[in-house]
C-alpha cells in the first residue's frame, strides 16, 4: 500500500458531515483535550458566515464548520488570535486547506504560531463566491451542500480558482476528515494528529485507498485543467500592456489587499505618505508621458503586492471576492505566484520546515564566487 | 626612554604602511605617514584582482586610501624620504626631505591639462613601462594625494631649459619651477618601517629571454595586462604582435629559490599570484590554456589550497612539476619551453606567451636606510627581525612590517602593520581620547521646519567636466527647480576660493539644502559636509550630483548626451536634497576593559599587548594552565620555545591589569561593541564570574589531528610530528636501538576532500624536527614522504641545508599515497615497512623503517560552534573563524568589537601568532582607547506603527545589528552595529525599516524627478 494512503476512524455517515464534526470538538472539548474551538458561524442576516472563538458549548450547535462560502480566509482569523505567540488555552480549527496553507505562511512570516491550535481540514469542494452567496443564500446553501455530500468537485457554483486547485484535500494540517461515500474518516498527520486520537481513545484503523485514489485522481485532471487555463491567463496578463488592460478598471480601494491573508503588513506601503510628493513632481511624470492618472501608483499596487506576496500565495481566491469592479485577481495573482514559486522551486503552505526562498540563500547565488563558476559553467556549455 | 611623544613616524604608505598609520590614527596617535613615491597605495594598486577571492584591489584598497587621507591624525608626506633618525626611542628626531614637486599641490586640480600638453613621452613605471607618460604626470589614475607632480629627471625646462609649456596650459597658475626641496624635523616616539620591496628582474637570467623575446614577460607586467584600468584596458594581447594568446606558461621561482643568486629563500606570494592570474587569464580569452610550471605549489595561506584546487578542476590550468631550464623564440614569436621533470627527463612545450613568476627581493635603497638608520638585515638583506620578535627591528623603538623583514601576501602584511602599530604603543603616550570634545564647533542651525532652500553648485573641474557636459546649462536647469534658491557654475568646486563662494552664498540667500555636481562623492563628499558645517549646516544636509565619473568621463564622446545626463543627476541630487534632514551621530560609550577567550601563546601575547597599553584584560582559558599547544613545542630553528613560553606566561601572569580565569567556561556573552556582558564559572563551577567589557579577542587555538591513516598508533614507532619533538627532547626512542631509518609522511588529514586545506606548518615542522633529528644522530636516514614542500619565506633556507644533509624527499600523489605495514604487528619492536612509487627511479620502492613520523593536520576545534553561537560570529567550512575581510581585514570580524588571533582563524607558526595576537590587540585598541565611538548618522530605524516583526530584517542584517523586541513584537536596531547598508530597507515589506539620509521617500523624490528616461508605470 502507498505509504502516503492514511488510516482512518470514521466518524459517521457522509449526509451528517456538520454533527460528526461539531461532534467530534464538543466531546474534545467536554474532556478537555481542547479548551475552544475557532468555527466559522452564519451571521445573524443570514447571507454570510463569520469565525468564532467558541468557549460555549452551547454555541457549537449554530456553528457551521463546513461553510459554502468565504468571506474571510481562516488564517486571518488565526494570525489575530495567535500573533503574539502561544498560550495556555488550545483550539481546534475547521478549516479549508488553503487557510491551512496561508496560516504555515504566516507561521514563516512570524505572525502566526500554531502550537496552541489543532487545525482540521476536510476534502474541499469550493467555496461559493461570497457575491454570489450573498444574492442567494438557500439556494446557494443547498447547492454547497449537495456537492459535499455527493462529492462533487466539478459543481460549476465555486470560485475560478476552486475548480483548478490542486491542494483540495489532506494537506499540512493536523488532522483531515476524509469525505468518503462510505462516511466521514479521520485521519492523522502528523505527531500532534497522533496525540491527539490517543487522547480521544480514537483508532484510526479504516483503509482509506479508495479515497486517496479518488483524490489523486481528481488531483491529476485538475493538474491538467491548471496548465490549460494558465495557458490562456498568460496570452490575456503577458506583458506590461497585458497587465495593465487586466487591471484598468482597478478603483484603487486596495480591498484585495485588506482580505489576502498574506498582506500582513499593518498599514500598506502604498497607503502610506511614503511616496507623496511635491506636486512639481506630478507634472514632471505628466509632462514625461503627456497624461498622467490618478491617484497614481494604481499598478504599482498590484505589482508590489505581486512582488511581496506571491511566493507565499495559496490561490484562496478572497482578492477576486472582495473587488467591487470583478477584476479576475485571483486568477492573475494564482497565475503569477506558480510562476515565482516554480522559479525558486518553493510550494507554499506544505510546511513550516520550508525556508523563504527571500531569506534562504544557495551557494550559486552567493554574488562573484557564484558568478565565477557559473561563467565557467557557461564557457564550458559554449565550447561544448 | 624618552619624553612620550605621541607622535609615530610610518615609513612607506603601501597597504601595511597604511593600515599601521590608519590603526594609530584611532588610538590617538599623530602619524607621519611618509612615502617615497607620490601617491599612497604601494603595490596594490598596480594589481588587477587578489587571490583567494578575486576581488577587485583597488576597490578594497581604495577605500583605505581615501579613510587615511582624510584622517585628522594622519599627515601624509609623498615623494619624501627619511635622512636620518636620532635620539633615543619615546623622543627619536626624524629629520625628512620631501623632493620639490614644482607644483603647488595647494593649487593643481589635477584636471590633467599639464600632462596632455607636456612634449616629452616617458616610460611610465606604474604600468610597467607599457604605457608612456608625460614628465608631468600623476602617478595612477586613482592616486592619493591627487594632484601631479613633475619628474626633474625627465623635464624639459628643468634640464635644458626650455619648453614650460605646462606652466602656459595650467588653468589654476599651479607650475611653480622654483620650488625646492623641504626638510622637515619630525618628533615621534617610534618609527615604523613599512617600505616594501621590490620584484627580481629577471634580466640577469637570460636563459628565459626577459626583453630579449617581447612574450616574455614578468608576472606584474601581466597583472597590468589583465587590469581593466591598465594599458590594455584588460584586453591581453601578446607585446609581440598584439595578438591573442591561445596558450601561456606561466614559470615559476624566478628568482627564489635560487643559491647561485642568492635567493635561497621562498618569496611566498608568487605561486598563488601565478594560479589567480592564470585562471583570471582564462576567463579574459576564451580556450585560453593556462600551464603553471612548478617546483612545489606553495598554497599555505587560508583557504588557498581550496583556490588551488579550483583552478584545476573548474577552470582547467595545468600544472606541470618540473624545471625549465630555457626558453627559445621561433620566427612567429612562439617560445619555446624546455623543461626537465623529477626524474631527469627533458621535455619541450610551444607557447603563445610567457609569465614569469619574479621572486620579491629587498628594495635597492634598504642598504642605505640600515645605515642612516642604524638597524640591521638579515642575510638576505631584508630587515633583521627575530622569531620571538617578529616586529622588531635591531634599533629599539624602530618596527617594521609588511615585506620589508621578509616576502609576505597581503593579509600578512595588514596583519604585520597592526601589530607593528600597537607595538610602537610602549613608546607612546596614550589616553583614551574624549570624542564629544568637538573643536571650535559652529553652532548648527535648526532648519526643521523650514521650507528646503536649495543651492546647487556646479563644478567646471577645469575641463574635465566643462570639456565635455555644458556646466552653464546643468545650472541654468538648476535654477528653474522646485525649491531651489541659487544655481551657480564654479570653476573648481573644492578649490579654497570656492568653497568660500559656498559659504557666502548660504548666508546671502539663507540656503538650508546644498547640491554639488561635480567629481564624485567617493573622494570628495567629507569635504563639502565639512564646509557647509563650517557654515551652521548639519553635515547630512549636503547632497552630490556624480557628473564627472558618471557623465563627462563615461560619455565623454556624447557631449550632448552627457549634458542631459548631467541635467538628470542634478535634477534627481535637488529631488534628494528636499527631502533630506539634519542627522545626529549618536554616542556609544566603550568600556576600557577586554576579555581574551583562550590563554596560549595568541592569547597570552594579546592580554599583555593590551595590559601594557593600560587596559584591564580578563583571559580566560579552559585549561588548568596557561600556554596552549606551544607546552608541546621544544624546538625552533634559532630559537627555544620553551623559553618563549615561560617568558609570556610570566609577563602575562606576573601583570596586575591581566585577570586570568584558568578551568573556566564561558557561560554567556551578552552585548555588542563596547557594552559586552559575559559570566564564567571558575575554578569552582557552582560558582559564576560575571563582567563587563568593551571588546572580545577570539584566541582558542586548534587541535591536533588524531589520524586513523599509516597504522597511527598501533605501534609505539609510528609517531606524530608532536609526539616525535616529545622523543627529541627525551631522546628516548622506541625500541631498544638507535633509529637506523626514519621515514616521514606529510600532509596526514590535510588537503584532502572534506578538509582541503594546507596545515602550514608541518613541512617547516618536518624540516625542522629531521635538522634536530640529524643533529642528535648524524647517520640517520631521513626521507620524507611529501606532496609538495612548502618552506615559505626563509624556511626554505633549512629545506635546503636538510638536502645538503643528505636527507631524502619522496613526492607522492593522494592518488598514490605510501603503503605502510608492520613487519611483525604483535612485536612492537619490529620495524615499520613504508612503500612509496618514487618518480625519480620510476618505480615502488620499500624502506624499512625504525620510526614513521605523521605530519597530522591542525583540525578546527569542535567547540568553535558554541562562540559562534554566543557572538553571533561565522565559520569557514573547515571550522576555523572566519574573518571580515580575507585581505584587508584579517583579524577583525564583521560584526565590531569582535577579534580573532592564533591558530582558531587558520594554521600558522609562532612567529605568525604573536604578530596576529598583537594585530588583534591593536585592532581592539582602535575601540578601547576611546570613551565611545560615534554610531553612523546614515543608519537604520524602525517605524513601530508599520512594523509587524516578520524577521526578514534579522535574517538579512550582516552585521547582527537587528533583533526582534520580545516584548513589542517588533524590530529594534542597534545603533552601535548597525552599518548602514540599507539591506534591512529593501527587505521590509511592510516598509517599516528607513535608512536615515536614504529614506523610501527621498529615493521616490529621486526616482520620480528623472526627467528623460521614459518610464510606462500606469
Amino acid at each position: 500500500m502507498d505509504k502516503n494512503v492514511p488510516q482512518g476512524v470514521k466518524l459517521g455517515s457522509k449526509d451528517k458531515h456538520k454533527e460528526a464534526a461539531v461532534d467530534l470538538v464538543r466531546s474534545a472539548m467536554k474532556s478537555g483535550v481542547i479548551d475552544s474551538a475557532l468555527l466559522p458561524m452564519e451571521v445573524p442576516s443570514g447571507d454570510s458566515y463569520a469565525w468564532m472563538l467558541i468557549k460555549d458549548e452551547a454555541f457549537l450547535a449554530k456553528a457551521e464548520p463546513f461553510a459554502p462560502t468565504m468571506p474571510v480566509n481562516a488564517a486571518n482569523a488565526v494570525k489575530r488570535l495567535t500573533r503574539k505567540g502561544t498560550g495556555k488555552y488550545k483550539t481546534a480549527v475547521l478549516i479549508r486547506p488553503c487557510e491551512v496553507r496561508a496560516a504555515v505562511e504566516l507561521v514563516k512570516l512570524n505572525q502566526a504560531h500554531l502550537d496552541d491550535l489543532l487545525l482540521i481540514t476536510y476534502d474541499c469542494v469550493g467555496a461559493v463566491p461570497t457575491d454570489d452567496y450573498i444574492k442567494d443564500p438557500a439556494g446557494k446553501n443547498k447547492a454547497f451542500k449537495t456537492a459535499l455530500v455527493s462529492g462533487n468537485f466539478n459543481s460549476g457554483i465555486m470560485k475560478e480558482v476552486c475548480s483548478f486547485c490542486t491542494d483540495f484535500s489532506r494537506t499540512s494540517s493536523d488532522l483531515h476528515l476524509s469525505l468518503t461515500d462510505d462516511g466521514i474518516f479521520l485521519s492523522s498527520n502528523n505527531v500532534k494528529g497522533d496525540d491527539f486520537l490517543k487522547n480521544m481513545k480514537l483508532e484510526a484503523k479504516a483503509d482509506l485507498s479508495k479515497w486517496y485514489e479518488k483524490i489523486e485522481s481528481i488531483s491529476s485532471v485538475r493538474k491538467n485543467k491548471k496548465v490549460q487555463i494558465f495557458e490562456k491567463i498568460k496570452k490575456d496578463v503577458d506583458g506590461l500592456i497585458n497587465f495593465h488592460k487586466i487591471f484598468e478598471n482597478c478603483i484603487g480601494c486596495h480591498s484585495c489587499g485588506s482580505v489576502c491573508p498574506i498582506c500582513y503588513c499593518r498599514q500598506c506601503f502604498f497607503d502610506s505618505t511614503v511616496n507623496e510628493q511635491n506636486s512639481d513632481l506630478k507634472f514632471i511624470r505628466a509632462r514625461q508621458k503627456g497624461v498622467l492618472s490618478f491617484p497614481p501608483d494604481k499598478l504599482m499596487f498590484h505589482i508590489g503586492r505581486l512582488s511581496h506576496m506571491s511566493l507565499s500565495c495559496v490561490s484562496c481566491g478572497l482578492c477576486s471576492d472582495a473587488c467591487p469592479v470583478d477584476i479576475p485577481v485571483a486568477s492573475v495573482f494564482s497565475y503569477v505566484a506558480d510562476q515565482t514559486q516554480s522559479a525558486f522551486d518553493y510550494k507554499s503552505g506544505n510546511s513550516v520546515g520550508d525556508a523563504l526562498p527571500m531569506r534562504d540563500y544557495k551557494l550559486e547565488e552567493l554574488g562573484e564566487l557564484g558568478e565565477l563558476s557559473k561563467s565557467v559553467d557557461r564557457q564550458e556549455g559554449a565550447d561544448a | 626612554m624618552g619624553l612620550k611623544s605621541r607622535a609615530v613616524m610610518v615609513a612607506g604608505a603601501g597597504i601595511a604602511g597604511i593600515q599601521a598609520a590608519l590603526d594609530l590614527a584611532e588610538m590617538g596617535i599623530k602619524v607621519h605617514l611618509v612615502e617615497e613615491s607620490p601617491s599612497i597605495g604601494g603595490r596594490m594598486p598596480q594589481l588587477d584582482k587578489t587571490f583567494p577571492t578575486n576581488d577587485c584591489s583597488m576597490c578594497i584598497l581604495s577605500p583605505k586610501m581615501s579613510e587615511s587621507v582624510r584622517h585628522p591624525n594622519i599627515k601624509i608626506y609623498t615623494t619624501t624620504t627619511i635622512d636620518s633618525v636620532s635620539g633615543i626611542p619615546g623622543d627619536f628626531t626624524a629629520k625628512i626631505v620631501e623632493r620639490a614637486k614644482y607644483i603647488d599641490q595647494e593649487k593643481c586640480v589635477s584636471c590633467g591639462l599639464c600632462e596632455e600638453k607636456c612634449p616629452v613621452k616617458v616610460d611610465d613605471i606604474f604600468d610597467m613601462k607599457l604605457r608612456k607618460r608625460g614628465a608631468v604626470s600623476r602617478y595612477f589614475l586613482q592616486s592619493i594625494p591627487s594632484e601631479y607632480t613633475i619628474d626633474p629627471h625627465n623635464c624639459l625646462y628643468l634640464n635644458k631649459g626650455v619648453c614650460r609649456l605646462c606652466e602656459k596650459v595650467c588653468p589654476a597658475g599651479a607650475i611653480n619651477f622654483d620650488d625646492k626641496d623641504k626638510i622637515f624635523e619630525i618628533n615621534v616616539g617610534a618609527i615604523i618601517l613599512s617600505g616594501g620591496i621590490d620584484s627580481y628582474d629577471p634580466i640577469h637570467l637570460g636563459n628565459f629571454g626577459y626583453r630579449r623575446y617581447k612574450n616574455v614577460v614578468t608576472s606584474l607586467e601581466f597583472e597590468r595586462m589583465l587590469s581593466a584600468s591598465g594599458p590594455l584596458g584588460g584586453h591581453v594581447v601578446r607585446p609581440g604582435d598584439h595578438k591573442e594568446p591561445k596558450s601561456l606558461a606561466f614559470i615559476q621561482c624566478v628568482g627564489s629559490r635560487d643559491e647561485n643568486i642568492n635567493h635561497n629563500y621562498c618569496s611566498s606570494a608568487c605561486c598563488m599570484f601565478a594560479i589567480k592570474e592564470a585562471m583570471i587569464a582564462k576567463e579574459h580569452i576564451k580556450d585560453l590554456e593556462s600551464t603553471v610550471f612548478y617546483m612545489d605549489i606553495r598554497a599555505f595561506g587560508k583557504d588557498f589550497d581550496k583556490y588551488y584546487e579550483k583552478s584545476k578542476d573548474k577552470y582547467g590550468v595545468e600544472y606541470i612539476k618540473s624545471k625549465v631550464s630555457d626558453i627559445s623564440e621561433d620566427d612567429d614569436g612562439n617560445l619555446i619551453l624546455k623543461y626537465v621533470y623529477e626524474n631527469g627527463d627533458i621535455s619541450h612545450k610551444q607557447f603563445d606567451m610567457a609569465v614569469l613568476a619574479v621572486g620579491l627581493q629587498p628594495r635597492k635603497s634598504i642598504v642605505n636606510l640600515s645605515k642612516s638608520l642604524n638597524f640591521k638585515l638579515n642575510e638576505f638583506g631584508f630587515c633583521r627581525s627575530d622569531t620571538n620578535l617578529p616586529l622588531a627591528t635591531t634599533r629599539e623603538g624602530i618596527f617594521v612590517c609588511g615585506a620589508m623583514n621578509g616576502p609576505k601576501d597581503i593579509p600578512e602584511s595588514v596583519t604585520a602593520a597592526s601589530g607593528a602599530a600597537a607595538e610602537t604603543l610602549k613608546f607612546l603616550r596614550l589616553e583614551r581620547q574624549d570624542i564629544s570634545a568637538e573643536k571650535d564647533a559652529v553652532q548648527e542651525k535648526d532648519v526643521a521646519g523650514d521650507r528646503p532652500r536649495i543651492g546647487a553648485f556646479v563644478c567646471h573641474c577645469g575641463i574635465n567636466i566643462a570639456g565635455v557636459v555644458d556646466v552653464k546649462d546643468v545650472a541654468e536647469h538648476a535654477r528653474h527647480l522646485p525649491n531651489v534658491e541659487y544655481a551657480e557654475d564654479l570653476i573648481y568646486a573644492c578649490s579654497q576660493d570656492c568653497m568660500n563662494t559656498i559659504k557666502e552664498r548660504i548666508k546671502e540667500y539663507d540656503l538650508n539644502r546644498i547640491v554639488v555636481a561635480a567629481c564624485t562623492p567617493r573622494t570628495h563628499e567629507p569635504l563639502f559636509r565639512e564646509t557647509i558645517t563650517e557654515a551652521g549646516l548639519n553635515p547630512y544636509l549636503f547632497e552630490m550630483a556624480n557628473i564627472r565619473d558618471q557623465c563627462s568621463w563615461a560619455h565623454m564622446n556624447e557631449p550632448w548626451l552627457a549634458t542631459v545626463k548631467s541635467k538628470d543627476l542634478m535634477s534627481m541630487g535637488v529631488a534628494k536634497a528636499r527631502e533630506l534632514k539634519p542627522l545626529k551621530r549618536l554616542p556609544i560609550e566603550i568600556n576600557p576593559k577586554a576579555m581574551v577567550i583562550g590563554g596560549g601563546l595568541a592569547g597570552m601575547t594579546t592580554a599583555i599587548s593590551l595590559a601594557e597599553a593600560g587596559h584591564e584584560v580578563y583571559l580566560i582559558e579552559k585549561e588548568n594552565e596557561l600556554g596552549g599547544n606551544l607546552r608541546n613545542i621544544f624546538f625552533d630553528f634559532d630559537s627555544d620555545p620553551q623559553v618563549l613560553l615561560a617568558d609570556t606566561i610570566s609577563k602575562a601572569e606576573s601583570n596586575e591589569l591581566i585577570h586570568i580565569y584558568k578551568n573556566a567556561i564561558i557561560k554567556k556573552i551578552d552585548g555588542f561593541v563596547g557594552n559586552f556582558s559575559t559570566t564564567v564559572t571558575g575554578n569552582n563551577k557552582n560558582e559564576e564570574i560575571s563582567f563587563d567589557h568593551g571588546v572580545v579577542i577570539i584566541a582558542t587555538g586548534a587541535d591536533e589531528h588524531v589520524t586513523e591513516e599509516y597504522l597511527y598508533g598501533r605501534s609505539d614507532r609510528i609517531v606524530s610530528q608532536v609526539e616525535l619533538e616529545d622523543i627529541l627532547k627525551t631522546r628516548k626512542f622506541p625500541g631498544t636501538r638507535k633509529p637506523k631509518n626514519v621515514v616521514m609522511i606529510q600532509c596526514v588529514g590535510s588537503r584532502e576532500e572534506g578538509k582541503m586545506y594546507c596545515s602550514r606548518v608541518c613541512c617547516t615542522k618536518a624540516v625542522k624536527n629531521a635538522g634536530v633529528l640529524k643533529n642528535i644522530l648524524p647517520n640517520v636516514n631521513i626521507y620524507i614522504i611529501y606532496r609538495d614542500i612548502r618552506t615559505y619565506g626563509f624556511r626554505e633556507k633549512h629545506y635546503s641545508e636538510l638536502r645538503d644533509k643528505g636527507a631524502m624527499f619522496i613526492h607522492y600523489t593522494p592518488e598514490n599515497k605510501p603503503i605502510v605495514e608492520l613487519v611483525n604487528e604483535k612485536d612492537t619492536d619490529s620495524q615499520v615497512k613504508v612503500t612509496v612509487f618514487d618518480p625519480i627511479v620510476n618505480k615502488n620502492i620499500e624502506i624499512q623503517a625504525d620510526m614513521l613520523v605523521l605530519a597530522t593536520a591542525i583540525d578546527a576545534k569542535k567547540e568553535n560552534i558554541d562562540l559562534v553561537k554566543m557572538l553571533k560570529v561565522s565559520l569557514n567550512t573547515d571550522g576555523m573563524f572566519l574573518e571580515a575581510h580575507v585581505k584587508l581585514r584579517p583579524v577583525d570580524f564583521a560584526t565590531d568589537g569582535i577579534f580573532v588571533a592564533g591558530l582558531a582563524h587558520c594554521p600558522k607558526d609562532c612567529d605568525e601568532s604573536i604578530t596576529q595576537a598583537k594585530a588583534a590587540a591593536s585592532r581592539a585598541l582602535t575601540f578601547l582607547n576611546k570613551k565611545a565611538i560615534l554610531a553612523e548618522g546614515t543608519i537604520c530605524e524602525v517605524n513601530d506603527s508599520r512594523c509587524t516583526g516578520c524577521g526578514y530584517c534579522v535574517h538579512i542584517c550582516a552585521y547582527n545589528a537587528i533583533e526582534l523586541d520580545p516584548e513589542k513584537g517588533t524590530a529594534r536596531v542597534n545603533d552601535a552595529l548597525c552599518k548602514g547598508c540599507g539591506a534591512c530597507v529593501a527587505s521590509c515589506r511592510c516598509g517599516a525599516l528607513d535608512l536615515r539620509g536614504f529614506t523610501n521617500g527621498q529615493m521616490f523624490g529621486v526616482f520620480d524627478s528623472l526627467e528623460m528616461t521614459n518610464v510606462i508605470d500606469e
